[in-house]
Parts: C-alpha cells; sequence; structure tokens
C-alpha cells in the first residue's frame, strides 16, 4: 500500500511528521523545564549553594546601576583590604543574559523580582539545550536520533545537578551555549555556509562571555579538524568552517575583560592556531593539486612539504619558546591536571580540596549518566558506520569528554550532553531496526505475499529513504552552490549500505522482546532521573532538611546567621571565615568578607587558614591586623552536619602551611589520623577552629558529643580570652564570634582608650538592643 | 648496580679501620679529619650517599656534640627489597636524588649535610641503637643530639609521601639547610631525544607521502573505532581514581585475611578489580547492541540470528540487572518511583 503513494501524500506525511516533531520538540522544552522545579517545590523560591549568590549579587548590581558600572565595578566588600575587580574578573554571560531576561519581562509590564528570574534561569536555559541537542544529533543522525537525544537530554541527572531551578550558576547557560557551538560548527561543516560559520563564531563569543570551560570548545574543534586532515577528510567545507571560528572568535573572546589577551597568550589557545596553520598549508597542497597534472604535483609535493614543514618547524619553536618562558608551561593548574591527572593533588591544594575536581569512581557515571553509560559504546560504533564529517565529531566529542570526567567529576557536565547525543544514536537506531524488523514479518503482512514480504517492504523503505534524502538535498542546495564532488561520494556511500539493509530483518519475536527490554531500560532511565532531580539534586544546601521517625525537620541555621549580621552588626564590619562562606555572607549579610569562594589569591586563603589553624592568641593578632570584627563558623557536631568546618579543617592546615611553614599537618594528625577526641593532638586542641566550634559544646548534653565524628571531644572545658562568642544559630549550625577589644598596657593611656571602647560599645548597644 | 658502591667504598672503610685501630683513642680525633673524611667517602659515591656500618657510625658519635653537620641515615635491608608495599628500592633511589640533588644545588655546603645509608644485615647494632624495628625508615639526626633514640627525628611516612619533594621539605623544616630543586634525571636521556628527534625528522616526510596517499593506519576507521571504546571503557571503568589514588586491585578481607575483597562496599572509593568488572558491564551491552544492529542483521540463516538475539538479550538483561543490583548495594540509594498514592 505504501508504493502506491503518490508524492502528495508523501509530502503530507511529511508535514504530519515535522508538526509533530515539533510537538514533540515543545514537550520535552516542557519536560527539561519542569523536572528542574523539585527544588521549588520541594523547598521554596531559593538560589542555591555558594557561587550563585555570588551571580545573583553581580546580577542585582547590574540590574540597578546599568551595564556601564557593572562593567567598572570595583568591589571593596569582599577580600578585605585588596578587594576585586568584579567586572574584569566575572565572566559576565550568565548575568547579562538573566538582566535581560529580567529588563525583558520588564518592559513587558511582568514585574517579576530579580531572584525570581535568576532562580529559574537554569531551567529554561535547560530546555534551550535540549533543543540545541536536537539540532546537534539532527545533524548528526538524522531527525529521530535528535529527538531521542533531546528527550534523553532534557532528564539527564548530570545535568539536572548544575541547573535545578535556583542553580544560578555559569553552566546553566554555558551548557546550552557549548552545544549550539557544536552545533552551528557542524552545520557550517555539513553545508560550507559562511553563514553558518559566523554566526558560529558568535556563539562561541557567547560560551567565552559564559564559563571558562569555552576552553574545551576552542581545543575540540581544532582537534577535529586536524583528525579530519589526516584522515584525508579535508574538503574546503572544513575550512569555511574552522577559519572563521578562529579568526572572528579570537578577536570576539578578546573583548571578554576576564580573558582578554590571554586568547592569544596563553597555551590552551595554541592548538587552534597551530591548526590555523596546519588547514592553510593543506588548503595550499589541495590548491595545487587541483591546478597540476599529476606528474608534476608529485614535484610539487616534495617542495611544498619541505617549505610546511620548515614554517611549521619555526612557528613550533616559537611556541614551545613562548610556553617554556612561563612557570606553569601558559596552562592554568586545572588545565594542567586534566593532562596530567596526578598533578593537582601533587602541587595544588587549593584545587584538590575541592571535591568537584576529584576523580570519580563508577557509581558516579551510574548516578550521573545512568543507563547512557550502557548505550554509549553502541552509540560509538553507529557513528562509524558510516563515517562523515559530523559522526566523527560526535566520537570525537564523546572520547575527549569521557576521559576528561574521569579526571574530574564535575566535568561529568560536560560529557553528559555527548552521552546523551551517542545514547540518541545508539536507541533510535536500534529501535528503527526492530520496529522494521517487526513492521514487515507481521502476520497480516506475511499472508498477503509470503514471498515478497521482504521486497515489498525493501521497495517502500526505500521511497521513504528517497524522499528523506531528496528533502535533505533540498534543503542544502542553496547553501551549496559549490558542488563538491567528495560530499556526494560520501552520501552516494552513505545511502548504498542503507538499501542493503533495508533488505534484511530480525526475527519477529526477538525483536519484540528486545524493544520491550529497550523500553524496559528507557522507563527505568526515568525512573532514575526523576528520582535524582527529586531527592538528589534539588537541596538548596541553604535550607537543609531532615526527616526522621518524628516528621520533617528544616534547619535554617544559615538564613538565621546571615540575617543575624545583616542586623546587628555595622554596615563596615569585616566577618572572617573559611572561604566557601565567603560568597553568602556578602550577598545575604552584606558585610565585607575577608575571602570567598573565588579563590584567586591563595596567600589570602592561607592566611585566614593559619588563623583558624593557630592558637587563639596568634589567631587573633592574625585577625586583628586584617581588621576583622566577627569570626564565623560553621559547626555541624549538634545536628549531624558533615560539611562542617572541622571537617573542612584539614584543608585549611594544608593551604595555610603550604604559604606559612609553621603551620604543619602532622602537628594536628595523631599517627596519621585526624581525631578531636581525648587521644587528639594538643595543638588541635588549641586551634581557634576547634576552640570556637567546641566553645560551651558540653553545656548542650552534658558529655559533649560530637554526632559527625561520632566521638566525644577532647576538651570540653575551656574559656576563650581573645574572642567572645555573640551568636549561636537554633542547631548550633553557625557561630558567630566577636574579637575582643586588645587590652590596655600603658596606665597613661587607659583613660583614652576606655573611653573610646565604651563609645564603640554603646555603639553596637543602639544597633543591637538584645545584646 | 649494587655491588659497585660497596666495592667502591669497602676499600677505603677497610683503610679507615685499620687506620682507627693503629690509633688507639680515636675519639680524639679531631672534627675535621673525620668531616675530611665524610667528604672523601662522599666524593667516591656517584650519589653523594656514604654507606654507614657500626665502625663509621661510632665514630662519627664520637663527635663532641654540637657536632659541625646534620646527617641523615636511610634504613635499609636487602631482604626486604622484594616486598612491594614497603618500597624501600624506590625510597633508597628518591633519597640518593635528595642527596644528589643537594650537593649539586650547594656545592660549598657540602660538609654541613651527610647522607647515609646503613644495610641492616650487616650493622645490626646500630639499628638496635636507634631502635629501629621497622622498615621504612629515615632519621635525621641533628648536630646536638647526644641520645640517638630521643634527640634524632624520625621522618613521618607523610614526608617521604610524596618522594623526593616531600623528604626535601622535611629537610628543609627540621634544618637550617635548603635542598632546592630536585633534579630528577630525565626519563630518556639526552642522546635517546636526539636520536628519538632525528627519527622522528627523518620519519615525517615519508609519513607525509603517506598520508597524502590516504593509505595509513590512521585511515583504517576500525583502529579509531577501538580506541575510542577502549578510551571509553578506560574512563567509565574509573580507572583514572585508581590511578591517582594508587588503588589496589583487590584487598584481603580483615576478618578472614584469606578471603579476597574485590567490591568496596561504599561510593566513595572503588577498588582496582572492581572498577574494570563494572566498566566491562557498562561497555558490553552496548557492544552487543551495536552487534545486533549492525552486523546480526546481515546474517541470512534465521535460526542463528534467532539464537544469538535470545543470549545477546540475555546477556544485556544480565549486566544491567548486576550494575543496578551493584550500584544500589554499593551507594545505598533506594531509588524509587513516585507512583500516585492511590495506586499503593
Amino acid at each position: 500500500m505504501a508504493a502506491l503513494e503518490t508524492p502528495q501524500s508523501s509530502t503530507l506525511r511529511q508535514a504530519f511528521g515535522n508538526v509533530l516533531s515539533v510537538f514533540i520538540l515543545l514537550l520535552i522544552g516542557i519536560l527539561a523545564f519542569s523536572i528542574r522545579l523539585f527544588s521549588v517545590i520541594k523547598y521554596e523560591s531559593v538560589i542555591h549553594e555558594f557561587d550563585p549568590y555570588f551571580n545573583y549579587r553581580v546580577t542585582q548590581f547590574l540590574t540597578k546601576n546599568g551595564i556601564y558600572d557593572f562593567w567598572n565595578w570595583f568591589d571593596d566588600r569582599t577580600w578585605y583590604p585588596l578587594g576585586r575587580v568584579i567586572g574584569g574578573t566575572v565572566y559576565p554571560g550568565l548575568t547579562l543574559t538573566a538582566g535581560t531576561l529580567w529588563r525583558i519581562l520588564n518592559s513587558l509590564n511582568i514585574p517579576l523580582s530579580v531572584e525570581t528570574v535568576c532562580v529559574f534561569t537554569a531551567p529554561i536555559f535547560s530546555a534551550f539545550a535540549s533543543w540545541a541537542a536536537y539540532l546537534l544529533t539532527k545533524e548528526v543522525k538524522g531527525v529521530g536520533a535528535g529527538l531521542t537525544a533531546a528527550a534523553l537530554l532534557a532528564m539527564v541527572p548530570s545535568y539536572i545537578s548544575r541547573s535545578v531551578a535556583g542553580s544560578y550558576d555559569n553552566e546553566a547557560v554555558a551548557i546550552f551555549a557549548l552545544i549550539f557551538t557544536f552545533y552551528l560548527y557542524i552545520k557550517a561543516l555539513n553545508t560550507g555556509s559562511l553563514f553558518y560559520a559566523t554566526l558560529n563564531a558568535i556563539s562561541y563569543f557567547y560560551m567565552v562571555c559564559s564559563w571558562g570551560g569555552y576552553t574545551f570548545i576552542i581545543n575540540l574543534i581544532p582537534m577535529h579538524v586536524l583528525l579530519c586532515i589526516v584522515t584525508g577528510r579535508y574538503s574546503s567545507r572544513l575550512y569555511i568552517a574552522y577559519a572563521p571560528l578562529v579568526v572572528l572568535g579570537t578577536l570576539l573572546a578578546s573583548l571578554v575583560p576576564v580573558v582578554g589577551f590571554n586568547a592569544v597568550m596563553t597555551s590552551e589557545h595554541f592548538a587552534s592556531f597551530l591548526v590555523f596553520i596546519i588547514i592553510h598549508v593543506v588548503a595550499l597542497v589541495y590548491y595545487i593539486k587541483g591546478i597540476l597534472s599529476p606528474q608534476m604535483f608529485k614535484v610539487a609535493v616534495t617542495l611544498v612539504v619541505s617549505i610546511g614543514l620548515i614554517v611549521c618547524g619555526a612557528v613550533l619553536a616559537v611556541l614551545i619558546a613562548m610556553v617554556a618562558s612561563s612557570p606553569t608551561k601558559g596552562w592554568s593548574g586545572r588545565s594542567l591536571s586534566l593532562l596530567d591527572p596526578t598533578y593537582a593533588s601533587k602541587y595544588i591544594p587549593i584545587i584538590a580540596s575541592v571535591s568537584e575536581h576529584q576523580p570519580p569512581t563508577w557509581p558516579s557515571y551510574f548516578m550521573d549518566i545512568n543507563v547512557l553509560a550502557f548505550l554509549v559504546p553502541a552509540g560509538i560504533i553507529a557513528c562509524f558506520l558510516p563515517l562523515s564529517d559530523a559522526s566523527s565529531f560526535a566520537v570525537l566529542y564523546i572520547v575527549t569528554s569521557v576521559y576528561f570526567s574521569g579526571v574530574m567529576v564535575r566535568l561529568m557536565l560536560v560529557l553528559a550532553p555527548a552521552a546523551c547525543i551517542m545514547s540518541g544514536i545508539a536507541l533510535s537506531e536500534a529501535f528503527g531496526v526492530f520496529t522494521r524488523s517487526i513492521k514487515f514479518q507481521l502476520p497480516g503482512v506475511t499472508q498477503n505475499s509470503p514471498v515478497n514480504a521482504g521486497d515489498t517492504g525493501n521497495v517502500m523503505q526505500n521511497d521513504v529513504v528517497k524522499t528523506e534524502k531528496s528533502e535533505d538535498s533540498l534543503k542544502e542546495r542553496p547553501s551549496r552552490k559549490n558542488k563538491k564532488k567528495e560530499k556526494d561520494n560520501v552520501e552516494r556511500a552513505s545511502v548504498v549500505p542503507k538499501t542493503e539493509k533495508r533488505l534484511s530483518v530480525l526475527p519477529l519475536e526477538a525483536s519484540v522482546i528486545a524493544i520491550f527490554l529497550l523500553v524496559l531500560l528507557g522507563a527505568f532511565y526515568v525512573v532514575h532521573c526523576v528520582w535524582a532531580a527529586a531527592e538528589a539534586y534539588s537541596a538548596p544546601s541553604i535550607v537543609l532538611t531532615s526527616r526522621s521517625h518524628d516528621g520533617l525537620h528544616v534547619f535554617d541555621d544559615f538564613r538565621e546567621a546571615y540575617g543575624w549580621l545583616r542586623h546587628n552588626t555595622e554596615v563596615d564590619d569585616k566577618v572572617a571565615s573559611w572561604w566557601d562562606y565567603g560568597y553568602q555572607t556578602t550577598a545575604m549579610a552584606n558585610r565585607t568578607v575577608i575571602v570567598d569562594n573565588n579563590t584567586w589569591n591563595n596567600t589570602h586563603i592561607a592566611t585566614v587558614g593559619t588563623a583558624m589553624s593557630s592558637p587563639e592568641k596568634a589567631a587573633w593578632e592574625i585577625f586583628n591586623s586584617l581588621d576583622v570584627k566577627y569570626v564565623l563558623v560553621v559547626f555541624g557536631g549538634l545536628v549531624g552536619y558533615p560539611s562542617d568546618d572541622i571537617n573542612k579543617f584539614l584543608w585549611m592546615v594544608r593551604i595555610g602551611g603550604g604559604v606559612f611553614p609553621h603551620i604543619k599537618e602532622p602537628d594536628y594528625l595523631r599517627d596519621g589520623q585526624y581525631r578531636i577526641d581525648s587521644q587528639a593532638t594538643p595543638t588541635m586542641l588549641n586551634s581557634l577552629m576547634y576552640k570556637l566550634s567546641y566553645y560551651r559544646f558540653v553545656e548542650t548534653d552534658g558529655k559533649g558529643f560530637d554526632r559527625v565524628r561520632n566521638t566525644e571531644i577532647g576538651k570540653k572545658y575551656f574559656k576563650l580570652t581573645h574572642f567572645e562568642e555573640v551568636f549561636t544559630t537554633h542547631h548550633w549550625m553557625v557561630r558567630i564570634y566577636k574579637l575582643k577589644p586588645p587590652k590596655n598596657r600603658i596606665r597613661g593611656k587607659t583613660k583614652k582608650a576606655k573611653s573610646k571602647a565604651s563609645s564603640k560599645r554603646s555603639g553596637t548597644l543602639k544597633n543591637n538592643p538584645w545584646h | 648496580m649494587a655491588i659497585f658502591p660497596n666495592l667502591t667504598t669497602a676499600v677505603p672503610l677497610l683503610l679507615l679501620f685499620i687506620f682507627s685501630l693503629l690509633t688507639p683513642h680515636a675519639s680524639t680525633l679531631s672534627d675535621d679529619s673525620i668531616v675530611s673524611e665524610l667528604s672523601a667517602l662522599q666524593s667516591q659515591s656517584s650519589t653523594g650517599v656514604i654507606h654507614l656500618n657500626d665502625p663509621l657510625l661510632r665514630r662519627i658519635l664520637s663527635l663532641p656534640t654540637p657536632r659541625p653537620f646534620d646527617f641523615l641515615i636511610f634504613f635499609d635491608a636487602q631482604q626486604l627489597h622484594s616486598k612491594a608495599e614497603l618500597s624501600l628500592p624506590t625510597l633508597k633511589s628518591e633519597f640518593s636524588l635528595v642527596s644528589s640533588s643537594f650537593y649539586t644545588n650547594h656545592p660549598d655546603e657540602k660538609s654541613l649535610l651527610f647522607f647515609f645509608d646503613i644495610e641492616f644485615q650487616e650493622s645490626q647494632s646500630s639499628f638496635a641503637l636507634f631502635a629501629v624495628n621497622s622498615l621504612p625508615h629515615i632519621r635525621l639526626i641533628p648536630p646536638s643530639a647526644i641520645d640517638l633514640k630521643k634527640d634524632s627525628i624520625q621522618m613521618d611516612a607523610s614526608d617521604f609521601s610524596r618522594l623526593a619533594e616531600s623528604m626535601a621539605e622535611f629537610i628543609e623544616s627540621r634544618t637550617k639547610l635548603s635542598v632546592g630543586p630536585v633534579h630528577r634525571p630525565p626519563i630518556v636521556s639526552k642522546k635517546q631525544i636526539a636520536f628519538i628527534a632525528v627519527a622522528i625528522l627523518i620519519w615525517t616526510p615519508f609519513f607525509l607521502k603517506k598520508l597524502i596517499a590516504g593509505n595509513t593506519f590512521l585511515h583504517d576507521k576500525n583502529i579509531w573505532m577501538a580506541g575510542a571504546i577502549f578510551v571509553y571503557f578506560f574512563s567509565v571503568s574509573g580507572a583514572m581514581f585508581n590511578i591517582i589514588r594508587k588503588m589496589p586491585m583487590f584487598l584481603a578481607d580483615r576478618n578472614d585475611p584469606s578471603k579476597l575483597v574485590f567490591f568496596y562496599q561504599g561510593s566513595g572509593m572503588q577498588l582496582g578489580a572492581e572498577g574494570f568488572a563494572v566498566g566491562f558491564l557498562y561497555t558490553i551491552v552496548g557492544l552487543l547492541l551495536a552487534f545486533v544492529t549492525h552486523l546480526l542483521i546481515r546474517v541470512k540463516n534465521r535460526t542463528a540470528q534467532r539464537v544469538t538475539m535470545i543470549i545477546v538479550l540475555f546477556v544485556s538483561f544480565w549486566a544491567v540487572k548486576k550494575v543496578v543490583f551493584l550500584d544500589n548495594w554499593k551507594t545505598g540509594y533506594g531509588i524509587h518511583a513516585y507512583w500516585p498514592s492511590s495506586w499503593q
């Protein structure tokens, strides 16, 4: 019956298919958006964690003061007394995006607060990201694979973890930019259109604005170009896709203040320039090959190769000289630890200390990409059968990203889109084969024409394939004015095996079982993703909950503490804490901090680490020299909150000891073990962190039992000499101490000092009637 | 290798010994003579590490206490070199690396810090003197040390965990001397580098010619495919974790040492064998799926197709089930669906 189809009905089918695709994509977008709302439903519409608070604060500044003030913003409320040039050190993409969104909404008379816009930016952009994944996969393997990949990406847990509502961080928009840049590159490569190449450079610019991970793009695309050249796939389309990206992309990238001249000065970008030279040499070779006879060409090859080698050698020498002149060989620590995975753990404790820079174990893969881990190999193989420029790029993407994710668990985020694309291809191919097998072996069909069953199926399928193809080529024709012989060859090559394959089918009942199992696998994926979104990744970490037999407990201590600081301290008071809480303190308490999560100055952080590891008096001196008024520690011993400062303390010691050698890690360890019970070392028990965490702790239960470390603490009764407790939150999770004023030593000046002190005290009294 | 330094140091040691016999009051010897002897011994050793024995140690200790130098002793035992978990040979070579780096960095401070190694078989009384009963053991003896057990400083395990670099840090923190950068011998010598460079230079034009002609192993897509699958397998098995954390392939059971533990419960850690096993399971399902969709479909024989497919489906189902089970066991997560409450 299909063979009788008129052209009209086939176009109708096409149109129907397109409408259906659009509808599916719409649903996928809704799915991507709504699966990320668990955090709002379960908790509240609130910004999450640490970095998002900084981004939120910057966005507030942007919406209030406009773009020029934002660009020139020098923030004196962090990194006291150094300050920080925010405009020049921040990736502005996310902030500008949310700011623009807010402005548009306001101009449409939709009065949303900046916070609401910030909370929902990430879910909106994950919908965009899944659409971008559809486009990219469609370029690689067609519409079916594209839709599957988009659906998978909409709910891949790894991406959900960074883009739930409230997780207002760079990655949320950067993943969209990453996929979209890749799509435009592939599109430019497939069509050879300069339009897409230019768009690609602009999209790359957006990526550079958004995330430091843009170096992945500017290394992956040159790698792919090189791969294409080496495997003999050079074409003018490749040149068109690549050269504008390097030229325009680099120019645009250096417009972003935080990148600036890094775009041409650091080794991370050198690969692209090297490949840029190589592609020109190769282009020249192909050009000469075109105008010369084969005989002459052989002579010319020797000439060109030798000249090309000399040029490459010279450039390489310059590059090596430039690289060698810088101590880290021009690579940032994070990139170096990707190339040499053991690098960070050896030399940079501040990078090694962050849990998301650790290498993952196998359960992380199951948690973050779930059943996709099973499907990816099938996708890789499908990309090789047949191999095209686009599919080779997809393979390169998955291979590099899977390697990087193996080094740093954080880069699982880059792997997730690749895994979705690969699994989308694999699933779509598998479904294609199995449904075909069922369709042409259904009892009804075989009864009608038992002998020719396969053949009729074949004819019909060919028809469909042809229409698909013709439509494809129709689409591409305008942009493919300069006919490329190679491309036609490639296409023909890809059509031929398809027609062969159509002949062959798998046994009916086995196919049915296989489809059933694949659907089961997909269902399991959905269940897992929804569970991960709801349970694992939606906690805002600023509000904590715990479920016990007597119901739900909510720990809102952080906001309580920051609120206290905001209302009870002077505007210009300085608050010292470990760097994790810097962003939150500036954003929520609006107080100046010494260090924050932008760990740009290791020495400064080491100073705070040293103070926390020192005995009270030495710590007081350090803090006093930094004008610190209040010290904030996070303590989980009462409620069993494991990521508190005592558990982070060894890193403070390590980072402090890295700069100030009198702090030595072994002094805090008893026989190499970190403990806070009666076996703890005296240095540990006398350190400021121990004292501030456990001060008066014994009064809670009479024993001083720490629920995180599961021991009784070593030193229970002690007094503070240089600090006084001013506030402890409801569950003791945040404790705030004030530095005592210095003792007066000189008799003659007693009066003066006293009057000063009393006037200060009265000042605080006015502000704080309860204190 | 090990015999040579012994022989070269043995002769002067013998001489020294005779010399000390001839002079009955060895303790009256001036500091200078011992220091110069040690310097002589030091210059004979290629790395600057002096082989210590009981008489020599006794003579050094007989010096009046603030001695003019610090010294480090590496306690060695040939019989334990075969035990991999102690990694004595590595530590010893790292120790000599620190020594040679120190002497090249500070040629004028050669007599302020001496490096010794001492062998358990021949100098058991010295081991007893320091009360050393477990290896690896490295000890720093400051100039003022009188009671060897109390006054000398033992290098902690953390101080040689990062090999030569951390040893150098230890020395810097405990003495007033700085070792400076550690000069590791490059993995390939300069001659080898030159040879490789020349070889590459000669090979490049030939390779380029082949490349343009379009027949190298690089044009064989099966190699690329195998490589890609391998990298995937390598990464998802968490092999990088095993490399960075230096995880063993398996552990001995604590309760029953004869049993081996291959799977570690707790998501923060994994063992080598465990990672590869699960990585294999991850990979095999995809490979089988690809096999069915691309290869099996071309087989003409219906029965063969049917049998193979049943096997493939069974294996895949088993692999997925196994991984799900292992993951639930390892992480302790209870993944569950959210059914409408009226269904329950």
